[in-house]
C-alpha cells in the first residue's frame, strides 16, 4: 500500500513528512491546507523532471476527492492560478534554467492531460499549452536537445487532444517543425531524429506505422 | 508566434498608476501600446513590473482603468466558468431525454404520467422539448448559480437527509425550481426566493429563535420587505463551511457587471 501509492503518484522524491501530507490530502482533503498542498506540488514539479511529467495524476485525484468531500475546488483553483503565474514568468524561467523551463512545460501539459472538466480538456489551458510548444519550436530552442525532447514528449502525449481543440494552431506548429527540420543548420542529429519522428507520428494520425516504429525504436542490430 | 498571441487570460497585472505608459492589465493582449507603437510579441517584463504595482483587489475599477474584472479572468475562474457551462449543457441533454421518454409512453400507451414535465410536451408531436425549454446558456448558468446558492446551505443538507424524494409532498416540501422551464426573469427570481424561504425551516437549531421570527415576518407576503429582511438573516447561511468559499467566488463571478455594492445585497438575498 505504501509503495504502491508512492509509485502511482511518483512522490518518492518528497520528504516523508510531505509524503504524509499528500496522502492525507488524497484521502481527507478537507482536513489539510489545500493551498499549501498545491504550492508544494507546483514547486516540486519545477524541480523534479520525473514528477513534472506525472504530477497530473495526483492533482486530479485530489481535485476529485475535494469535490466529493466538500463540494469545493480550492485545490484546483489555487493550482491553476499558481500555474498561471509560472506560465507568465516562463521566459524568465527559460533564461534562468532550461531544466526548470522544461519541467514547467511538462507540468502544464500533464495538467492539461489529467485535469479534465466533465471529461473535456480545459479550454483555458489550450492557448497556454500551444504557447509553450511554439516557444519550443523557435530556432533558439530547437538547437537544444533538451528542449526538442520536451517538445516531442508533449506532442506524443497530448498532441491529438490539442489538435482536436485547435487544428489551425497545430498546423502552424508543424509548419515550424518542418521548417526547423529542413532549414536549421545547428540542430543536433538527435534533434533531427526527434523531429522527423514526430512529423511522421502526426502524419500517421498520432501513431507510428509499424515500420516507423521499428525504425525509431528497435535495437540496432549489426 | 503572432496569431494566437491574443491572451485574454494573461491578466495578472494589477492596474498601474500610469495608464498610458508601461504595462497595464491589457498590455500583453494589445498589438500596440497606448502611445501607438507596436509591441513586440515576447514582452515578459510584466511580471517584474506587476509585482511592484498597487495591491488593489482585482475587482477595483475606475473610469480610467481597463474595465470590469469579470471580463479578465484568472485560470481558476475561467475553468470554473467552463465547468458551469458544461454542467448546464449536460443537464440540458439529460433533461431533453427525460422529456422525450416521458412523452413516448403517453402516445403509445395512453397512460398519463403524473409528472408535470410531460404536461409541457403534450401538445406538439415531434421534439416538443425544443420549443418549450429554456436553452439560453447565459440564463441557464445564472439560474444554476442561484440554485447552487440554495443548495450550498446547511438547511438544504439537512432537508435532503430528512426527507427523501419519494416522501416529498408538493406544497409542503420545498422543490428546487426547474431551470429548464420557460419563465420570465421576475417569475424565476420569485420562485427562487420562495424556495429559499421554505428551506429556512430546516436551518440548524443553533439560532436562538431569531429564525422563526424572520420567517413569520416574511410569510406576511410582503415581498418588498422580504428583500430588506433577508439582509439580516443572511448570516445563518454564511456559517456553512462549504458555502462560504463557493458562494463568494460565485458572487464575484457574476457576469452581469453589477457594481460591488449592489452585488452584496444580491448576495445576501441569495444566501
Amino acid at each position: 500500500m505504501e509503495t504502491s501509492s508512492k509509485e502511482e503518484y511518483k512522490i518518492q522524491s518528497f520528504d516523508l513528512e510531505t509524503q504524509k501530507l499528500l496522502k492525507t490530502a488524497l484521502k481527507d482533503p478537507g482536513s489539510v491546507d489545500l493551498e499549501k498542498v498545491s504550492n508544494i506540488i507546483v514547486d516540486q514539479s519545477l524541480k523534479d523532471q520525473i514528477f513534472s511529467r506525472e504530477a497530473g495524476r495526483i492533482c486530479y485525484t485530489i481535485v476529485q476527492a475535494e469535490a466529493k468531500q466538500t463540494n469545493g475546488n480550492v485545490f484546483r483553483r489555487n493550482l491553476l492560478n499558481r500555474l498561471q503565474q509560472e506560465f507568465k514568468a516562463r521566459e524568465e524561467t527559460r533564461q534562468r534554467s532550461t531544466e526548470e523551463w522544461v519541467c514547467l512545460v511538462s507540468f502544464i501539459c500533464n495538467i492539461f492531460d489529467y485535469l479534465k472538466v466533465n471529461n473535456m480538456p480545459m479550454v483555458a489551458l489550450v492557448h497556454p499549452v500551444y504557447d509553450c510548444l511554439f516557444r519550443l519550436a523557435q530556432s533558439d530552442a530547437l538547437k537544444n536537445e533538451e528542449e526538442v525532447d520536451c517538445l516531442v514528449l508533449q506532442l506524443h502525449r497530448i498532441g491529438d487532444q490539442l489538435e482536436k481543440m485547435n487544428l489551425q494552431l497545430m498546423d502552424k506548429l508543424f509548419n515550424l517543425l518542418r521548417d526547423g527540420f529542413l532549414l536549421q543548420e545547428d540542430l543536433s542529429s538527435m534533434g533531427r531524429l526527434l523531429l522527423l519522428e514526430i512529423l511522421e507520428f502526426r502524419a500517421g494520425g498520432w501513431t507510428l506505422s509499424e515500420t516507423a516504429q521499428k525504425y525509431y525504436y528497435s535495437e540496432v542490430t549489426d | 508566434m503572432s496569431a494566437h498571441q491574443k491572451h485574454r487570460y494573461e491578466n495578472d497585472c494589477k492596474p498601474d498608476e500610469n495608464r498610458n505608459k508601461g504595462a497595464s492589465r491589457w498590455s500583453h493582449c494589445r498589438k500596440r501600446g497606448a502611445d501607438g507603437s507596436l509591441r513586440k510579441s515576447h514582452e515578459v517584463e510584466e511580471p517584474g513590473k506587476c509585482s511592484q504595482s498597487s495591491r488593489r483587489p482585482e475587482s477595483f475599477t475606475t473610469p480610467e482603468s481597463e474595465g470590469p474584472v469579470s471580463r479578465v479572468k484568472n485560470w481558476g475562474d475561467e475553468v470554473e466558468a467552463e465547468e458551469m457551462r458544461s454542467n448546464v449543457r449536460r443537464d440540458m441533454h439529460r433533461y431533453r431525454r427525460r422529456i422525450l421518454e416521458a412523452d413516448f409512453p403517453q402516445r403509445d400507451r395512453k397512460i398519463s404520467s403524473g409528472s408535470s414535465d410531460s404536461r409541457d410536451s403534450r401538445d406538439s408531436k415531434e421534439s416538443p422539448a425544443k420549443g418549450d425549454i429554456e436553452t439560453d446558456e447565459t440564463t441557464l448558468v445564472r439560474r444554476q448559480k442561484q440554485i447552487n446558492y440554495g443548495k450550498n446551505t446547511l438547511a438544504y443538507d439537512r432537508y435532503i437527509k430528512e426527507v427523501p424524494k419519494h416522501m416529498r409532498e408538493p406544497g409542503v416540501h420545498p422543490k428546487t425550481p426547474n431551470k429548464f422551464k420557460k419563465y420570465s426573469r421576475r417569475s424565476w427570481d420569485q420562485q427562487i426566493k420562495l424556495w429559499r424561504v421554505k428551506l429556512h425551516a430546516w436551518d440548524p437549531p443553533a439560532e436562538e429563535g431569531s429564525n422563526l421570527q424572520q420567517i413569520e415576518e416574511i410569510d406576511l407576503g410582503e415581498i418588498m420587505d422580504f428583500e430588506l429582511d433577508v439582509e439580516c438573516s443572511a448570516d445563518t447561511e454564511s456559517q456553512c463551511p462549504a458555502s462560504s468559499g463557493a458562494s463568494l467566488s460565485l458572487a464575484e463571478d457574476t457576469f452581469t457587471g453589477t457594481p460591488k455594492k449592489m452585488m452584496k445585497i444580491e448576495d445576501t438575498e441569495m444566501s
